[in-house]
């Protein structure tokens, strides 16, 4: 479920020096981390562990989908070193003087994979779709056109973009619009769109993409290969093809780079850091990301068991109780820095509400509050929580509670959990573990019965560098969808909608400072670090921009052969 | 009891144990939470179109109704239609099947072989050095998680060796050129070898322990007594006459293990990322994709009750002693 949060799991606010740009607006593609002289050719062999689960945008989850929509598919803005937004097949854009029209300028001449000129009429259709359907088949993808009426192409290098409400972050948003061929998709279109939801690309090899890649062969769970789209209307790819395979586990994916059967592994697991940096076949970058972990709270105001935990204070208890430090050295290595803030690094500090910063571990402090609200420790240490009355009434209980630990978390959620349940056992709080499955059934436990049954689940978010869609996540409108606390905060979720159309970037930080306050304060989360990311790649390659997954057609066309 | 009677009765057995398993698929798949919705990620969709994806793939019907479409479709060797790519249940299970089939059959033969000579050699070689290094070597090797056999393997074997750790062919294979066959059979057994031997060395111990245990028995016999005084060679004492008539055990166990091999298989697949039906299994699973899932149940259950017939098939001909 929140794999799509993965997505970022690579984006850095103060990234290391890259020497050139990428993709669109003409920027060099060359250069990436390393720099050299760039000699084509050769296959590059990507590892990842994570997959890609579906080509078709309006079904799939999973990061690398998003990776290789980005490869496949024209955008009109990307994301480029920085990061910042920069155009991808827009070479300029303007808006009207009421913010209600933004026109795109294209570049001539790129075309589809299959030979099919590429024009504005392929991206309003896309557009023009995905409103029309987004209630339905297409509302995976709808939320990059929130407020979009309608689209024009009054020209084949032109479209036009009518929205019904100025929008703060119309360029963010439309990075994640990915423009699809009319010809392939519209026969799946029908009268309700269903096909469109129905259709498996993967199934129809060579897929038809307009942007620098188009897929050969697709397995779920093996190798995925793109090759270059002749007719790309960019900087062309330096390699011959790009070969990524998926493994289950990052064992088999260091064991492959280490007997040289992958170029890049996109994610280095935290335990084999020191290893390969130690050997010097391998360059290994380490980079903040967005990814943020958490101990999720359940703060649905209508939960009806355990309700002590909907009280804040008790929660603020929890964070002193909470060493972070512990967690940054045992888990990761060292790789993170424990933070607080619902927004990741990778927001840069426009976004980032300075005033936000972690608790100390301190679990006299933590003793202290919760003997002042009461929770007085049994013969067994436990402590206990009295009886209540009224209208969610619940008995005399012990503090001790079920934590869910989904099976698709990128680092050790089972020894992160013991190290949380060994610090709150010093307070007086036992909890238990309960197998959280993947993504999906996780998620399905913490939504069941509409927020009332759970209490306590470790994840992460990986959040975008807007903030819009992490605050989103904090809305009641994203219940059943992004929402994973049963956070129901009128004064945010009002908060929320205002802040999407403040065009006044000074004013909309504000209002965003304010909602990451809110958040801070009332603790659904409590925040534990902000991951970095670590890749390794072969000295034999060069040119990796590994931050820019997901985000930059140059994460694939860059990597070339050194000289 | 005749030997047809033998067999009627087996027969029948079979086909009520089948019977069983076909609604048993039917009704645990039912009882799991989500439906073809929930693999579609459908977070945001209206209520109609939801409603028309489950009616699509008939789960408005009653639950009873659904059973025998189930089992009508089922006699017409339709296993249904998958909910996340709309394709019969079939061809998605077939290639994952025929991937792992020779890793099960390639690790089974290992683990029977060093079974076999490492079951033989403690028991014809009882109390010696030969014997116990061989027995608990045998008893940790069946005690060790298969995934943590892999790892080792992965790190002891793989690494040195440079042999391939994950998938099934390597990942540059034909994207340049056009592979020719003996390129693609030896790339495909390069990547078959190290989960075979993980395979076969998580199995190995247990069936070294059975024919150490059989051996013993059959050793201590008269007819062996009676070949040593007649002057036969030892190899000729354990193959012709001890060995032959300690596999009957085996026989057996081999059969009762299939589902722990397919089990094994499971786990295998998941540490090289081999493209097999363990990987499809967790990969309908997580995408609540039940048709697929009840196919590869069926299919996995289907393979054991056949396995075990033809066990009791092959222990009636080894030995007769079964139908008295």
């Amino acid at each position: 479920m929140r794999a799509r949060r993965l997505i970022a799991t690579t984006m850095l606010a103060a990234v290391v020096a890259i020497a050139a740009g990428c993709g669109g607006g003409g920027a060099s593609p060359a250069g990436g981390g390393s720099g050299g002289s760039v000699v084509k050719g050769g296959i590059l062999r990507v590892g990842t562990t994570n997959y890609i689960d579906s080509l078709n945008p309006f079904v799939a989850i999973e990061s690398q989908s998003y990776n290789a929509f980005v490869m496949e598919y024209p955008q009109l803005v990307q994301y480029g070193p920085g990061p910042k937004i920069e155009g991808d097949w827009a070479t300029s854009w303007t808006k009207s003087s009421d913010d209600l029209t933004w026109t795109f300028h294209l570049k001539p001449g790129g075309k589809w994979s299959d030979g099919k000129p590429l024009t504005a009429e392929d991206a309003a259709w896309t557009g023009n779709t995905i409103v029309k359907y987004q209630a339905g088949p297409t509302a995976a993808v709808a939320a990059a056109l929130t407020h979009v009426k309608s689209m024009d192409a009054p020209n084949a290098t032109t479209l036009v973009i009518h929205y019904d409400k100025p929008v703060a972050n119309v360029l963010p948003q439309l990075e994640q619009f990915f423009i699809l061929p009319e010809h392939v998709w519209k026969p799946f279109e029908g009268t309700n769109g269903k096909g469109l939801k129905t259709f498996r690309p993967e199934q129809h090899l060579p897929t038809v993409a307009g942007g620098a890649y188009f897929i050969s062969q697709y397995q779920e769970k093996g190798t995925t290969v793109f090759k270059p789209n002749p007719g790309f209307y960019g900087p062309k790819s330096n390699a011959d093809a790009v070969a990524m395979t998926y493994y289950t586990n990052s064992t088999s994916m260091i064991a492959d780079l280490d007997s040289g059967n992958i170029d890049f592994a996109d994610q280095v697991p935290f335990n084999a850091i020191s290893s390969l940096k130690n050997d010097s076949r391998f360059d290994v970058q380490s980079v903040p990301t967005s990814e943020v972990t958490n101990i999720t709270i359940n703060t649905n105001p209508l939960k009806s068991k355990n309700r002590e935990l909907l009280d804040p204070k008790l929660r603020e208890a929890l964070e002193y109780a909470t060493d972070r430090d512990s967690i940054v050295k045992v888990i990761f290595a060292g790789y993170a820095k424990p933070w607080a803030n619902m927004l990741s690094v990778e927001s840069g500090s426009f976004w980032l509400n300075p005033a936000i910063k972690p608790l100390p571990y301190d679990p006299d402090k933590a003793n202290q509050i919760l003997d002042s609200l009461g929770y007085k420790k049994g013969s067994n240490g436990i402590r206990e929580v009295p009886a209540t009355t009224g209208k969610y009434a619940q008995p005399a209980h012990p503090m001790e509670y079920g934590v869910i630990v989904p099976d698709s978390l990128d680092f050790n959620g089972d020894r992160q959990f013991q190290i949380i349940a060994d610090d709150w056992a010093k307070v007086g709080i036992k909890l238990h573990e309960i197998a959280g499955g993947d993504s999906g059934q996780a998620y399905g436990m913490e939504t069941a019965a509409q927020y009332t049954k759970f209490d306590f689940a470790t994840w992460d978010w990986a959040e975008y560098i807007d903030p819009d869609a992490q605050l989103s996540y904090m809305t009641r409108g994203q219940w059943y969808s992004w929402n994973d606390t049963g956070y129901n905060v009128p004064w945010f979720n009002q908060a929320y909608l205002t802040q999407a159309t403040l065009t006044d970037p000074k004013q909309r930080q504000a209002l965003v400072w304010k909602m990451e306050a809110r958040v801070a304060h009332d603790r659904p989360y409590i925040q534990l670090v902000n991951e970095y990311l670590v890749t390794a790649d072969d000295k034999t390659w060069t040119g990796f921009y590994p931050d820019l997954n997901g985000y930059c057609k140059c994460y694939y066309t860059s990597p070339h052969k050194t000289g | 009891m005749s030997g047809a009677d033998y067999l009627i009765k087996r027969t029948v057995f079979a086909i009520v144990t089948v019977f069983v398993a076909l609604t048993l698929n039917f009704i645990l798949f039912r009882a799991l939470p989500g439906n073809a919705v929930t693999g579609l990620r459908c977070g945001h969709c209206t209520k109609q179109f939801r409603e028309s994806i489950v009616k699509q793939y008939g789960l408005d019907k009653p639950k009873l109704q659904q059973y025998f479409v189930y089992l009508d479709r089922l006699a017409h060797g339709d296993l249904g239609t998958s909910t996340f790519d709309n394709r019969p249940v079939w061809d998605d299970i077939r290639g994952p099947l025929v991937n792992t089939l020779p890793m099960i059959v390639a690790g089974t033969v290992i683990s029977i072989v060093l079974g076999v000579m490492t079951g033989v050699i403690a028991a014809w070689r009882r109390g010696t050095l030969a014997d116990t290094s061989n027995t608990w070597s045998a008893l940790a090797f069946y005690a060790m998680p298969t995934q943590w056999i892999g790892i080792l393997v992965v790190f002891y074997i793989a690494i040195p060796l440079g042999l391939p750790a994950s998938g099934i062919e390597s990942n540059t294979l034909g994207i340049l050129s056009t592979p020719s066959t003996w390129e693609v059979f030896s790339d495909r057994v390069s990547h078959l070898f190290l989960p075979a031997l993980v395979l076969g060395i998580g199995l190995y111990g247990e069936y070294a322990l059975i024919v150490r245990s059989s051996m013993l028995e059959t050793l201590g016999e008269d007819y062996v007594l009676t070949a040593r005084a007649k002057g036969m060679r030892n190899w000729s004492i354990v193959w012709k006459h001890a060995l032959r008539n300690a596999m009957l055990p085996l026989v057996t166990l081999i059969a009762l293990s299939l589902g722990s091999i397919v089990a094994g298989a499971i786990v295998v697949e998941d540490v090289f990322s081999y493209p097999g039906i363990g990987l499809a299994t967790i990969d309908a699973l997580n995408r609540r994709d039940y048709p697929v899932l009840q196919g590869i149940f069926l299919i996995l259950t289907l393979s054991v009750i056949i396995a075990n017939f033809i066990a009791d098939l092959v222990y009636f001909k080894l030995d007769p002693r079964v139908t008295e």
